[in-house]
């Protein structure tokens, strides 16, 4: 054998020796005793700054059930966590560490409605492990062929559209404009509201996505302006494009009503353009009288969390709903979570509230039914696996957001 | 076979999966870069329409997407290499000549239109929501065998561009092209028409592209914009390719696996770490892949697998210097 070829086996040697370093290092050896929680989100990538507290408040409901005797008889239950990357790719990286090196029973996660599809596609569904994802929001995962698998905790942004057309329409306004940040998120809410306007007789007058974070709008602006809008509906974020719009629509004036989804409930509108702004917005909130959210959020303070923080509420609930549907499965058998998930959060039973696990062990050991109301309000999901919304209006008053009535889509 | 090594087995066949995808796209590299000289910055263009290309013609009826022609998947890879294909000779008829660096930027900006178009062009694509509906192959069959399955297909595709991409290598057409890399003028001198053959490597290049665009949509049964981007494919496909071997088809097949193993297998090792950390060593995990990249490029600055001249590959000319 010639040299060249030599010196490049040896460097294919030391490549695979290299990769199966990598892959043993793996927690190859399941540890009988623990029972594995795999958790996915995007702890990289564009959402990075949204993901720590979301995190956080998993591990918050891993840690109760270990201070409260743990899980199946005394064993430690574990929170894996593994990066999506909030893309396809990593989506499904991490499914496959997660479902497979890991073995974990269940999966809080994705965030990204992106990569929260692909690792359900490729390696939960055909694995027939359960997800339940905090904050996925897009209408696609509705309509997943999932046997029964995935679940959310957060409404589909198919809903909050809904609402706030009925909202608009209640207002008196029959013409609006539409402009929405061209992602997953607003092209969803946005084009839930069309539907729902429409089909109450409103008139769209113009209907036009944006790219985010650009210095200017006034191109669109003065296109969305045509046909005599009496409002313009704003579906972006207020720290990005939704400030940009809204300021520049009163500079040039063509709009001086707005409305907005959650994305625009930032208080940096009213600071920078004026407490007299005329914004009114929607936002899913937790159920009003709801004495979880307290509970969440005093536990929640007390590990150094800010309750604040967005979807930390609904992160909490997936894994403590997880957890109780360990419980009530009896075992690790991936096949079982599912029914017991359903079983654990359907109304009628004992309630169970944030942090109340000890309770929820001692209920199912009797023999008795539970339903897990959790931070984020009642868990009632639909057979899709997807729950209801509970959304709230919000006008500005005295330079912030003040919440207004709980709004119906009917 | 008990659970915890049926799972060990099934992630290294998901991680497979996916490096033999990429080595599909790093072997298409290299015959655009590592063969001919052109720096094709633009690998996410054509991973994309390859992607959506095969999604539209085998997804059935959608009302989101224009779709429904339920058409096999064969038909939809061959469609897929052959729209990235005709994209590129289109691409390639305006901008070839220029040289390597602004044909880099060029590609770069041509893929971000592309990749623009297919996220806003909602009747085709369903947007920036993407398709789910796609159909795999043997996805019905237990995950053992449906993930076998896929990538015996995979491979077999890898093995077949191989042996067709090593012939023509070893070709005279093999040898025009890298004279054509190492100095244009005096291939141009020898009666060869430079443009003509590079526009040839830049078009079957973009092809590959389009095909490992294919193979992932189909793999992972989704495809949105946030799928195609250029980290994900334009960044990481270079990254295997010159840490693989650039002009060696064997090193960009090794690098593709080298390089996704690193990519994946690092969050093993750092998620070892108390679960305090798990923030900080998704971090620590992307910085570690820096640092491996920073090793394989610094020890191995030709790539792990360097390229070989035809003396040494044995093909023509002198005898092989045995050392």
């Amino acid at each position: 054998m010639n040299r060249p070829t030599m010196a490049a086996s040896r460097r294919v040697a030391l490549a695979a020796a290299l990769a199966g370093a990598l892959v043993a290092a793996g927690p190859a050896a399941a540890q009988q005793q623990e029972v594995r929680l795999g958790w996915m989100g995007a702890i990289t990538g564009p959402i990075a700054q949204l993901v720590p507290p979301i995190l956080r408040a998993s591990q918050l409901a891993v840690e109760q059930v270990n201070e409260q005797g743990g899980i199946l008889g005394g064993r430690r239950l574990t929170l894996i966590s593994a990066d999506s990357q909030c893309n396809a790719q990593g989506g499904n990286d991490a499914g496959n560490k997660l479902v497979n090196v890991d073995q974990v029973v269940a999966i809080v996660g994705g965030l990204c409605s992106g990569e929260t599809i692909a690792a359900a596609n490729s390696q939960a569904i055909p694995n027939g492990v359960v997800m339940v994802s905090p904050a996925s929001t897009s209408p696609l995962i509705t309509g997943l062929q999932d046997r029964d698998l995935i679940f959310r905790v957060v409404p589909s942004d198919a809903y909050q559209g809904q609402v706030m057309a009925r909202m608009v329409w209640n207002m008196g306004l029959r013409r609006v404009a539409v402009t929405h940040v061209n992602n997953d998120y607003g092209r969803g809410l946005a084009g839930s509201f069309r539907t729902a306007y429409e089909a109450l007789g409103g008139t769209i007058t113009a209907f036009a996505p944006h790219e985010d974070q650009r210095a200017s709008y006034r191109t669109e602006l003065a296109t969305l302006a045509r046909g005599n809008p009496e409002a313009l509906v704003v579906i972006a974020y207020g720290g990005g494009s939704g400030l940009t719009v809204i300021r520049q629509a009163l500079e040039g004036g063509f709009f001086n009503r707005f409305i907005g989804g959650d994305g625009m409930r930032d208080d940096v509108l009213p600071r920078e353009l004026g407490a007299n702004l005329n914004l009114v917005v929607t936002q899913p909130v937790p159920r009003e009288g709801n004495p979880g959210l307290e509970i969440f959020n005093e536990a929640f303070r007390r590990v150094g969390g800010n309750p604040a923080s967005i979807f930390v509420a609904q992160g909490y609930d997936a894994a403590f709903a997880l957890a109780l549907a360990i419980q009530h499965s009896g075992g690790t058998d991936r096949a079982r979570i599912s029914a017991s998930l359903r079983a654990v959060t359907a109304p009628g039973g004992t309630v169970i509230r944030p942090g109340q696990w000890r309770e929820a062990v001692a209920a199912l050991a009797a023999g008795q039914r539970i339903t897990y109301v959790g931070a984020s309000g009642p868990i009632e999901f639909d057979a899709n696996g997807d729950v209801p919304g509970n959304v709230a209006q919000f006008t500005i008053q005295g330079g912030t957001f003040v919440q207004g009535p709980i709004l119906s889509a009917n | 076979m008990d659970q915890a090594t049926l799972g060990l087995l099934l992630y290294v066949l998901g991680l497979a999966n996916l490096a033999a995808i990429y080595a599909v796209m790093a072997l298409g590299l290299n015959l655009n870069w590592g063969v001919t000289g052109l720096f094709n910055a633009g690998v996410a263009g054509f991973f994309a329409v390859g992607a959506y290309t095969s999604v539209i013609l085998t997804a059935p009826d959608s009302p989101h997407f224009l779709g429904g022609f339920d058409l096999p998947l064969p038909v939809g890879m061959v469609a897929a290499m052959l729209v990235s294909g005709l994209i590129a000779l289109a691409i390639g008829a305006a901008t070839i000549r220029l040289r390597s660096d602004y044909l880099a930027i060029g590609t770069i900006g041509i893929a971000e239109i592309l990749r623009l178009v297919l996220k806003n062009e909602e009747w085709l694509t369903n947007g920036v929501r993407g398709i789910t509906t796609i159909p795999r192959p043997f996805v019905a069959e237990t995950a053992l065998v449906s993930e076998l399955s896929y990538l015996a297909m995979t491979l077999a595709i890898l093995l077949v561009l191989y042996v067709l991409l090593e012939a023509a290598l070893n070709s005279p057409w093999g040898r025009m092209m890298r004279a054509i890399r190492d100095s244009e003028t005096t291939a141009a001198a020898a009666g060869k028409n430079v443009d003509a053959r590079r526009l040839e490597a830049f078009v079957l290049g973009s092809m590959l592209m389009g095909l490992g665009g294919a193979l992932f949509a189909h793999y992972l049964r989704y495809i949105g914009p946030e799928a195609t981007e250029p980290v994900t494919t334009t960044f990481l496909v270079w990254v295997m390719l010159i840490a693989g071997g650039s002009g060696n088809n064997r090193g960009a097949i090794l690098g593709a696996f080298v390089i996704w193993t690193i990519w994946s297998a690092t969050e093993l090792l750092t998620r070892q770490l108390p679960p305090e950390w798990a923030v900080r060593a998704s971090y620590l995990r992307i910085f570690l892949i820096g640092l491996l990249l920073q090793v394989v490029l610094q020890r191995y600055s030709r790539g792990l697998l360097p390229e070989r001249n035809p003396a040494e590959r044995g093909a023509t000319g002198p005898q092989d210097r045995t050392l």
